[in-house]
């Protein structure tokens, strides 16, 4: 048994990304998954969440490089977009994987 | 927060971005109110005329009037490839319109599609708009759909002068495309500079 998996089987917890576990943070990822880009007005929209709670994930987010910033031009005026890395992909896929087997690992009552 | 984690739901959600604000409902009632004048006033070779300005009007309006509201999205590789499809779909079904069209009002059209033309036409194009629709989820559409072949059934076997079952058809979808539009407007108020600038 490789140390990954002794580690699903042991702590199963531990595997699970916390940065992506945060509900907020895990909309903002699944709705940048879902599409190629995205500006910060379509996710605050989407989500529902305030500017200053949507402005603070998503910085956190670029602090892990699972968001990166493109800066391109709409109808010649500059316009932030937002995007998933090829990181925050990968990452969101395993959580979704690992939250799977946690839970399907949980006794039936 | 179960019901949006589902990534087929937010997939759908972000079709429905495109479709929320009425736009497009209105486009197709301009359409429909469109065909109907160039029967009436014997132009329905200007049927794609019609189609491709309001098209472009449609897009011009949605830039400034829906962006500023919902943001803006660019679509994933795998949704460009269905829309690319679809436009496709589209683009042979106009064709395949224009062509019956041509075929209606030169003389050396077949029998069956002078005496079904209304009938043929209306359901290609209902097939056309619920087709597409049902595809992105946006069920309204297959109501209009709906009205459009009634709009065709009504014409083949009543004396209404077929051009009016299309205007009024048009005029119904007008109508609740204004509705959507302004309910949209509504909801969604221009978020102002400022704000947008904080997250630039």
């Amino acid at each position: 048994m490789s140390s990954l998996d002794e580690n699903r089987v042991r702590k199963p917890t531990k595997l699970i990304n916390r940065i992506i576990h945060e509900p907020a943070r895990y909309l903002i990822v699944a709705y940048l998954y879902v599409v190629e880009s995205a500006d910060a007005l379509y996710l605050q929209r989407q989500t529902g969440l305030t500017w200053g709670n949507l402005s603070s994930h998503l910085s956190k987010l670029e602090s892990v490089g699972y968001v990166q910033i493109i800066k391109e031009f709409l109808d010649k005026k500059p316009h932030t977009m937002l995007q998933l890395t090829k990181d925050g992909r990968k990452a969101f896929e395993e959580y979704r994987e690992n939250m799977k087997q946690v839970l399907n690992k949980l006794p039936q009552v | 927060m179960n019901k949006d984690t589902d990534l087929k739901k937010l997939i759908r959600r972000t079709y429905l971005v495109f479709f929320q604000d009425g736009l497009w409902d209105i486009f197709l009632g301009l359409f429909i109110i469109g065909w109907g004048l160039s029967i009436l006033t014997d132009l329905a070779y200007l049927v794609g005329g019609w189609f491709i300005c309001f098209y472009f009007i449609i897009w011009g309006i949605k830039r400034w009037l829906t962006y500023p509201r919902i943001g803006y999205v660019k679509l994933g590789d795998r949704e460009k490839k269905i829309r690319m499809g679809i436009s496709i779909v589209l683009g042979i079904m106009v064709l395949v319109g224009i062509a019956f069209a041509i075929a209606f009002i030169t003389d050396e059209r077949p029998q069956w599609i002078a005496d079904y033309f209304p009938l043929i036409f209306s359901g290609l194009l209902a097939l056309l708009v619920g087709g597409i629709t049902w595809s992105f989820g946006i069920y309204r559409f297959l109501f209009y759909a709906a009205l459009i072949f009634i709009a065709g059934v009504v014409q083949q076997w009543t004396e209404i002068e077929w051009a009016y079952s299309y205007i009024g058809a048009g005029v119904v979808i007008i109508l609740l495309g204004i509705i959507i539009l302004i309910h949209f407007i509504q909801k969604y108020p221009k978020m102002p500079q400022e704000q947008l600038d904080e997250l630039s």
